[in-house]
């Protein structure tokens, strides 16, 4: 089964004791992994001051390297987001940006977050909203973030109906509640469980707004696989959340 | 490979989980290549503080699961402290001649409560392990009735002929993990939240591979999520053998 893996990130996470990859050694470890494509973010974008040096970093890394798909993070809280844009955005492998609003110190609600949408739109670019980067009970103790209101994602959603967007990081709860919803929206397992997840799932959430996300490094890559591959799920949908939503949603 | 899993609960009325859906939960766990569980009761049904007709309820329900699926259930018998002495030695003696190899105590108090005495003192009466379940508080600020890791160690330095199960693996983190180190009597299960990177690795190292257990915590939890925490560390297999087998083997005396 091939994989593309909706959640992965290069550089180093202070608070945990999880590996720190370069762009070739993540590569490296999601091959060993049986996973042959990635959307890659920059840890190093999510605590500095600005999100450019690490984007910088990781389109020059991941150039060259077969699989990585490179996705910046923009901040629409800082005056230069626009020109951050269309920096990342000059680079033709780019296909999405992340945003984490939680980490970055702004609402979707903000008045900056709809000129982003409308500026990825008339990019043609997707958009990744971080909903929980780590579980907040775990947070580094100086730390106090809290998930991303899912209200907030569906007042953006709402404001913009057509708008493509993957919600990275929800809750088993909050994928049964909010993708039935908002039929548009595609969300990744990165936290998705319960002792037979994918079932469990199924009973509220439609196979195409799934998709496969390992949050290497911070979670263990090989239990990212296990939801697939041990659940008894049909192949053809096992294949869809494995990588067709993910390389459907993409432009 | 050869596992048991040491923290479940067939049970669980959040999830319409009664004796049907334990029977599909012990399906599903023998799919996974598990030879044998604990079911630890459903702990939070009706509230956290349970009346001694609930608590009674709550260990008949896991009683039932041990009768219908012989030699692949052991029941750990819930228990209310909060309830006083009597109540907690009844309610013990009871799971006792029902065959339970332990007790398992969640958040109607701290595990540093003064009313957690009669039910340490009736574990070591009766050779039987305490899983107590355990979580940082540092950010969820309930330590009035919910165990801190450091709480654990009070307990464990308090009794320490008495073993100790201190749940949740990735709930107590790092700190937690220090935390009882220097307490032999305590072992962790593997269980909790996500499967955060580099944990299960950092118990083994500094607790020895015998203080660590492998958990699920299904049905909240995946079997195989919880199960790929440690056949996909970086532990070698002899290692990984002792945590999905070997400790709770002997902890708790399975063939």
């Amino acid at each position: 089964m091939n994989y593309l893996d909706a959640n992965t990130w290069i550089g180093a996470w202070p608070f945990t004791f999880c590996d720190s990859h370069t762009a070739r050694s993540l590569q490296t470890h999601l091959k060993q992994h049986g996973i042959q494509r990635a959307l890659v973010s920059p840890l190093g974008a999510v605590l500095a001051p600005a999100p450019g040096p690490a984007n910088r970093e990781l389109l020059r890394t991941t150039r060259g390297l077969v699989g990585l798909i490179p996705v910046p993070v923009i901040n629409p809280a800082l005056a230069n987001w626009r020109e951050e844009l269309a920096l990342v955005a000059a680079d033709t492998r780019v296909r999405a940006v992340r945003i984490l609003p939680n980490y970055h110190g702004y609402r979707l609600r903000a008045r900056a977050v709809n000129e982003l949408v409308a500026a990825l739109t008339a990019r043609g670019l997707r958009l990744i909203v971080q909903m929980r980067l780590i579980d907040h009970r775990h947070e580094y103790h100086a730390m106090k973030i809290k998930p991303v209101p899912a209200a907030d994602l569906a007042a953006l959603l709402d404001r913009h109906p057509r708008l493509a967007v993957l919600a990275s990081g929800w809750l088993q709860p909050e994928l049964k509640k909010w993708l039935p919803l908002y039929p548009q929206l595609l969300a990744d397992l990165t936290f998705a469980e319960w002792y037979d997840t994918l079932n469990h799932l199924r009973e509220k959430v439609a196979a195409r707004q799934l998709a496969f996300a390992s949050h290497t490094p911070l979670l263990i890559t090989a239990a990212a696989r296990a939801k697939l591959d041990t659940s008894t799920r049909s192949k053809n949908e096992r294949v869809a959340l494995a990588s067709g939503n993910l390389h459907r949603w993409l432009p | 490979m050869r596992i048991i899993d040491v923290h479940t609960h067939p049970i669980l009325r959040e999830d319409q989980r009664g004796p049907a859906g334990a029977a599909q939960l012990i399906r599903r766990a023998r799919a996974h290549g598990i030879e044998h569980l604990v079911a630890l009761g459903d702990v939070l049904a009706f509230s956290r503080m349970q009346t001694v007709e609930q608590v009674q309820l709550i260990n008949d329900e896991t009683a039932a699961v041990m009768r219908a699926h012989p030699h692949f259930v052991t029941g750990f018998c819930y228990l209310n402290p909060l309830l006083g002495a009597s109540a907690v030695e009844a309610e013990v003696a009871r799971g006792v001649a029902r065959g339970f190899r332990g007790l398992k105590l969640e958040i109607a108090n701290n595990a540093r409560d003064a009313c957690m005495a009669p039910v340490m003192r009736a574990a070591e009466r009766h050779g039987l392990v305490v899983l107590q379940h355990a979580w940082s508080m540092t950010n969820i600020h309930q330590r009035r009735f919910h165990t801190d890791p450091e709480d654990v160690a009070t307990l464990a330095q308090r009794f320490p002929r008495v073993p100790i199960i201190m749940a949740h693996l990735t709930g107590c983190g790092v700190r937690g993990i220090l935390a009882v180190k220097g307490c032999l009597n305590v072992v962790i299960d593997t269980s909790g939240a996500a499967p955060e990177a580099g944990l299960v690795e950092f118990a083994v190292e500094q607790l020895g591979a015998r203080r660590v257990l492998y958990g699920s915590d299904a049905p909240v939890r995946d079997f195989g999520v919880a199960l790929a925490r440690i056949t996909g560390s970086r532990l070698d297999a002899r290692t990984q053998r002792m945590l999905l087998h070997d400790n709770a083997s002997a902890l708790l005396r399975l063939p």
